[in-house]
């Protein structure tokens, strides 16, 4: 049975005139939850595709554990996966869709229940296709992926059409899968989102790799030190106070931005001067931000 | 979360799991009812004809007609006369039939780019010619189904009605029993012929649009075409032409004899059917292991 990393090396996509992909390399790790962020057109379908060997590579590999996807002895056991485009015959019922899967994939015929169990979806069981809301089609491919107990999962823009209720079940669905020693790989677009899901990220633009990496260590590598806001009564003498090694702006709030000292000096450099603190936060830069940063004028429609 | 028993791949599970494709959607018992009707129709205007055939209606005939038309009836009352009439009897419906196995089989792959469901086939079975193998059998078993229907009802009416003519019964007779085969044989290929269609155009109302016009327009164009043609090449091979349309190679392959004036013998019709079958089938395969599915 092949462990479930994630190993994509040299992946590139050529179209006729586009290259989607562009020379791709990164790890992914099982027992974390790991973030494929990039902008539109940055070429995230498009590996995850070649990944699952639904779209043929131009040059390089891609394996799950060591394995191209092609040749798993048994892929639906090995590996769950949503994807965008992924639909079942407006006619059919949730329940024989799944049922499909298992005669393909050898499972018997009561996993499609328990999957249908596990999202949700059991009284819509029988239900026509052309019924189900985004939400529901939504919960039906985590089904489908899940219904060969797979040890990785790979999911493209899984919370699209989600409510808020539905992206927090999404989100512990994803952790507690991750905890369980598994891998998961999934894009998505909602940054603010991926920064409280993702333990990693693998951030590209225009088909290239930009950074990858522990969330904590990606937003750190951010303009070095973080900020830190402070509110006082008194900002002249707080400023003299910090002295030469700091630089300080004021928000339209009247609050101080300082960069340099971190909090703990700021604070004991008040003390000192006896300036009254209202406020003293440290700001990191949040995922948004630096994604904005890291992907700035490589995001152009190609 | 249970884990799974171990699970049983199988090439016998992936066919079981495209005839299910098959069995819950509608298409299947429509064509399988349409069947039903076609054949009674078919049935019920081959017997009026053969009727006629048999016992042409003699009086208010000039004497010169009348002895042609005796003498014809007279050929149609022979043993190879009635083995010819009772295959064809027993073939009935099998026209339509045959377009309705081309449409199954285009469906087959053609609803997998319409409702998107490719992308889940392939993720399940990564081995692309198992899935169009599996596809191939599967639309195959509903093509005979399809002549299963047709052949009961035939069974049931054509030795009545032969005996309501007064006529010997040829049902055991080997060409009628290999006509009755062949036709089988026939709604086989037609559904791979469909599938094949089908993976090259993706199109569902394009595919279904170019078979139609395959089979029916395909069949007459060359009809007209070849005695037209024979005006120039005065052979009568060029009368026999026709046969590469499809639709019509089939009906050669199936008729005992010779399906029409200067047609080709059976087995050539039978060959040019391997031929597009062959073909499709083979680009059908290959066609869907290079494509990319996005």
């Amino acid at each position: 049975m092949p462990d479930g990393r994630i190993a994509v090396a040299g992946l590139t996509k050529q179209y006729k005139t586009v290259r989607a992909v562009d020379g791709l390399s990164f790890e992914v790790e099982p027992g974390r939850v790991t973030g494929f962020l990039g902008p539109n057109g940055a070429g995230k379908t498009t590996t995850l595709r070649m990944l699952l060997n639904l779209v043929r590579p131009t040059a390089g590999t891609a394996t799950i554990g060591g394995l191209r996807y092609a040749d798993l002895p048994d892929p639906v056991r090995t590996v769950g996966a949503v994807l965008e485009a992924s639909a079942a015959h407006k006619g059919r019922s949730a329940r024989n869709h799944l049922r499909v899967i298992c005669r393909a994939a050898g499972l018997p015929d009561r996993r499609a229940d328990e999957a249908l169990d596990m999202v949700g979806l059991s009284t819509a069981a029988n239900r026509k296709f052309k019924g189900y809301s985004l939400g529901m089609k939504q919960r039906l491919g985590i089904a489908a992926a899940m219904i060969g107990d797979p040890r990785v999962l790979i999911l493209d823009e899984p919370a699209n059409g989600l409510d808020p209720e539905g992206i927090r079940w999404m989100r512990q669905l994803l952790q507690a899968l991750a905890a369980e020693g598994r891998t998961v790989l999934v894009s998505s677009h909602l940054l603010s989102e991926m920064e409280i899901l993702a333990d990693d990220v693998i951030i590209l633009a225009a088909g290239r790799l930009i950074t990858q990496g522990p969330v904590d260590t990606v937003l750190g590598s951010m303009g070095g030190a973080g900020r830190t806001r402070v509110r006082t009564p008194d900002p002249a003498a707080l400023t003299a106070a910090l002295g030469e090694g700091a630089k300080v702006t004021t928000d339209v709030d009247g609050d101080l931005w300082v960069t340099g000292p971190d909090a703990v000096a700021v604070g004991e450099a008040a003390h000192r001067a006896g300036v009254v603190l209202h406020q003293l936060t440290t700001e990191r830069p949040d995922l948004e931000e630096v994604f904005l940063e890291l992907t700035k004028g490589k995001a152009d429609i190609r | 979360m249970t884990a799974p028993t171990t699970s049983r791949r199988s090439p016998l599970g992936l066919v079981s799991a495209e005839v299910l494709k098959i069995r819950t959607t509608n298409v299947w018992w429509l064509f399988g009812i349409s069947m039903v009707a076609v054949t009674l129709l078919a049935l019920g205007l081959n017997m009026l004809i053969t009727h006629y055939q048999l016992s042409p209606p003699l009086d208010q005939m000039s004497e010169e007609s009348r002895m042609q038309m005796e003498a014809e009836a007279a050929a149609a009352r022979s043993t190879a006369g009635l083995i010819k009439i009772t295959a064809n009897l027993m073939t009935s419906g099998q026209y339509l039939g045959l377009l309705f196995a081309l449409i199954l089989g285009a469906l087959v792959v053609t609803n997998e780019y319409f409702h998107q469901t490719a992308t889940a086939t392939f993720l399940t079975t990564p081995h692309r010619t198992a899935v169009i193998v599996a596809k191939f059998v599967a639309a195959g078993l509903f093509g005979a189904l399809f002549w299963l229907v047709a052949t009961v009802i035939n069974l049931v009416v054509t030795p009545i009605y032969l005996s309501s003519e007064g006529v010997a019964v040829h049902l055991t007779d080997w060409p009628v029993i290999q006509s009755v085969l062949l036709s089988l044989l026939a709604f086989v290929m037609w559904t791979i012929f469909g599938l094949g269609l089908g993976t090259l155009i993706r199109s569902q109302i394009g595919t279904i649009i170019v078979g139609i016009v395959v089979y029916l327009v395909s069949d007459i164009l060359l009809n007209i075409l070849a005695p037209l043609l024979h005006n120039w090449i005065e052979k009568d091979w060029v009368l026999g032409l026709p046969v590469i349309a499809p639709a019509t190679a089939s009906t050669i392959m199936i008729t005992p004899g010779r399906a029409f004036e200067h047609a080709p013998p059976q087995w050539a019709g039978l060959l040019v059917m391997i031929g597009y079958v062959v073909i499709l089938g083979g680009l059908g395969i290959l066609l869907t292991r290079r494509r990319d599915i996005s």
